[in-house]
């Protein structure tokens, strides 16, 4: 402690240079700290569209396989299962020829409210959407894309099924960030029909809502079980298992940010151990000085190693605040800019904070090391020889 | 009879420079007494630096035996010779060498860090010092903002107080204007005069023979004894009062 004056003021030598690299530092934690934050953000963002009761059950072989529509029933009846919606891809597109801009699903418009009591629908839209054959639920997010409202008639071009549909906006989820529409199954079902086909005898996915959350590994175990041996075995996973795997780029995305974050931690190093060597340098007639009087090789050591490990310190704890301003900042703008979408997800978590600190401290280790090192181990007669 | 502060026995000091081999001290014996001023004289790389730095504990001996204050420095480790040195030696350079980011009353505080002395105490001790050379008045004056003769005296107090039992200087007139030198060199005396030091200088300045208790004269690597040093000894005189063609004659 009696060495921190001597300390701070060989901070001060170089005021300019002492704030480059600070702020050099501060940025870089800053900026590793946002990166950090995207899959906790993620994972946040995952948690927040996702139940701990509900589970999906779908094909085996992957989603876009199908199941027979009778299996939605069996599902229904296990023991445990509060309520159970089949969910059937659609495809629909809307104005944009071809391309779909928002996912929509048939489903069966009797179970899905009670599948989804947290999205928080007015039970008269659900009744109405029970009600019409051609009614269909929208989620906050799609309704303001496209300006949409309750009364509304949309057409839907369907990529999947030889049935484009007229639907009328019976309801909405009023989830800000919720995109999906539902359409009532048996419109399609009709629809195609009406076609000349056989109707829509498959379901893409069961979705299903557990009494209580203890029972939900044994509801997946006997879903799976009921399937086994059949042409389409399930498997069945949790919402945030199952929106983790739909969303499987994400992972790959997650990798990038990863090595983009060591690649960033490595520049920082860099920069601080180039403060630290010309610091060493041009202070080496000062530090033989000091040698000579007698102060050790520890000594100087750990004064020149508590200097680059308290300057990146204090740059670190800039950033880490610097992190949680422009995160707040962020996470205030995506309320009122939906174009900023899941980044007012990325809050900045304690793990997130406690990694940029240690970041930092490790920045100013590894930086500080060798030219302290470097200092404090050559003989003292040497290093007069070489300034003197 | 009085034990030697210093005693050299037969210490050589060879170092290897690329190819070469350099012999810096050859087979050099002395003792010194407490309470004296001696100035290591002799032309350039005849060896007095190296012997400076031999008493002074910053370079040990390739061979022969360096006791100072009862220490036997060939066996200490370097660092047990750094807290020999924080102990027993304060140290002055030629360019002063001040810490240009600490003013006056802590570059001499410095020192003291190696002590176990609050911050109170070594404050004190330095102004102290600081005052004992002149200095009372410009403790927090900056390294930058002082002239080369109070830098110089900053670093006499840095190099008193501790209190060494050895202050060793290196051309400390070196860098200095005769004016300041002179008042250098009566500084140097006074604190052997007034406070009992032990002062071990090297330099080339022929004014010092007036302020020390006696010259050792090295010419390479060589202690001159007898007539050799008496020889050198009137030489510099002579360059001291009559100038270089004075000496040249004597030589």
């Amino acid at each position: 402690m009696k060495y921190f004056g001597l300390i701070r003021a060989n901070l001060g030598r170089n005021k300019l240079r002492t704030a480059l690299t600070g702020g050099a530092i501060m940025l870089a934690v800053a900026l590793v700290c946002i990166l950090l934050t995207m899959p906790a953000g993620m994972n946040a963002l995952l948690d927040t569209i996702s139940s701990n009761t509900r589970i999906s059950v779908h094909n085996k072989a992957g989603i876009v396989y199908s199941m027979p529509y009778a299996f939605t029933r069996k599902v229904r009846a296990i023991d445990g299962v509060a309520a159970a919606v089949g969910m059937t891809w659609y495809g629909g597109a809307y104005e944009e020829a071809g391309r779909v801009t928002f996912p929509n699903f048939a489903v069966e418009a009797e179970y899905v409210g009670d599948v989804y009591p947290d999205y928080k629908i007015d039970p008269q839209q659900l009744a109405d959407f029970k009600r019409y054959r051609d009614g269909a639920i929208v989620g906050r997010q799609t309704m303001k894309k496209y300006g949409w409202k309750i009364g509304d008639r949309i057409t839907l071009k369907s990529t999947v099924w030889p049935a484009d549909l007229d639907v009328r906006i019976v309801g909405e989820i009023t989830n800000e960030r919720a995109p999906m529409l539902w359409l009532n199954r048996e419109y399609l079902d009709e629809a195609l029909k009406a076609r000349g086909g056989s109707g829509l005898g498959i379901v893409g996915v069961v979705w299903v809502r557990a009494a209580d959350p203890a029972r939900v590994n044994a509801i997946m175990r006997t879903a799976d079980e009921l399937s086994r041996n059949s042409e389409a075995e399930t498997a069945s996973e949790t919402e945030k298992s199952f929106f983790s795997n739909f969303f499987g780029s994400l992972q790959g995305f997650v990798t990038i940010i990863l090595i983009v974050t060591g690649l960033v931690a490595l520049c920082i190093v860099f920069i601080a151990a180039n403060t630290a060597s010309m610091a060493v340098r041009e202070r080496s007639g000062e530090l033989a000085v000091m040698k000579a009087m007698g102060f050790t090789r520890g000594i100087i050591f750990g004064t020149l190693f508590t200097e680059a490990v308290l300057l990146s310190s204090v740059a670190g704890f800039l950033g880490v605040g610097l992190t949680l301003g422009l995160t707040k900042l962020l996470s205030a703008a995506a309320g009122w800019n939906d174009t900023l979408g899941p980044l007012g997800a990325f809050i900045v978590t304690v793990p997130v904070i406690v990694e940029g600190i240690f970041l930092s401290l490790f920045v100013g280790m590894l930086a500080g090391f060798v030219p302290s090192w470097g200092a404090a181990r050559k003989p003292v007669v040497q290093i007069l020889h070489e300034v003197f | 009879m009085t034990t030697a502060l210093i005693e050299i026995r037969n210490v050589s000091r060879h170092y290897t420079r690329g190819v070469d081999e350099i012999h810096a001290l050859d087979n050099v014996s002395l003792d010194l007494q407490a309470g004296r001023f001696v100035a290591f004289m002799g032309p350039s790389g005849s060896g007095k630096s190296t012997l400076l730095n031999l008493v002074s504990g910053i370079d040990r001996p390739s061979s022969g035996e360096v006791i100072v204050a009862g220490a036997r420095l060939n066996d200490l480790s370097e660092d047990e010779l750094a807290h020999w040195r924080a102990r027993h030696v304060g140290l002055i350079f030629q360019f002063f060498n001040l810490m240009p980011v600490l003013n006056a009353l802590d570059n001499v505080a410095l020192p003291l860090l190696l002590t176990d002395l609050d911050k109170k105490e070594r404050l004190r001790r330095a102004e102290t010092a600081l005052r004992v050379v002149g200095l009372g008045h410009r403790l927090d004056h900056y390294p930058r903002t002082l002239s080369g003769g109070e830098q110089q005296r900053v670093a006499i107090a840095r190099a008193v107080v501790t209190d060494p039992d050895l202050i060793v200087a290196d051309e400390p007139t070196g860098d200095l204007d005769a004016r300041n030198a002179e008042e250098i060199l009566t500084l140097l005396r006074q604190l052997k005069n007034e406070f009992g030091k032990t002062i071990v200088m090297v330099t080339h300045d022929p004014r010092a023979l007036r302020f020390v208790d006696a010259a050792l004269h090295l010419d390479k690597g060589v202690l001159l004894e007898g007539e050799a040093a008496a020889r050198a000894d009137e030489a510099i005189r002579l360059a001291a009062g009559g100038g270089l063609v004075g000496a040249l004659r004597t030589a």
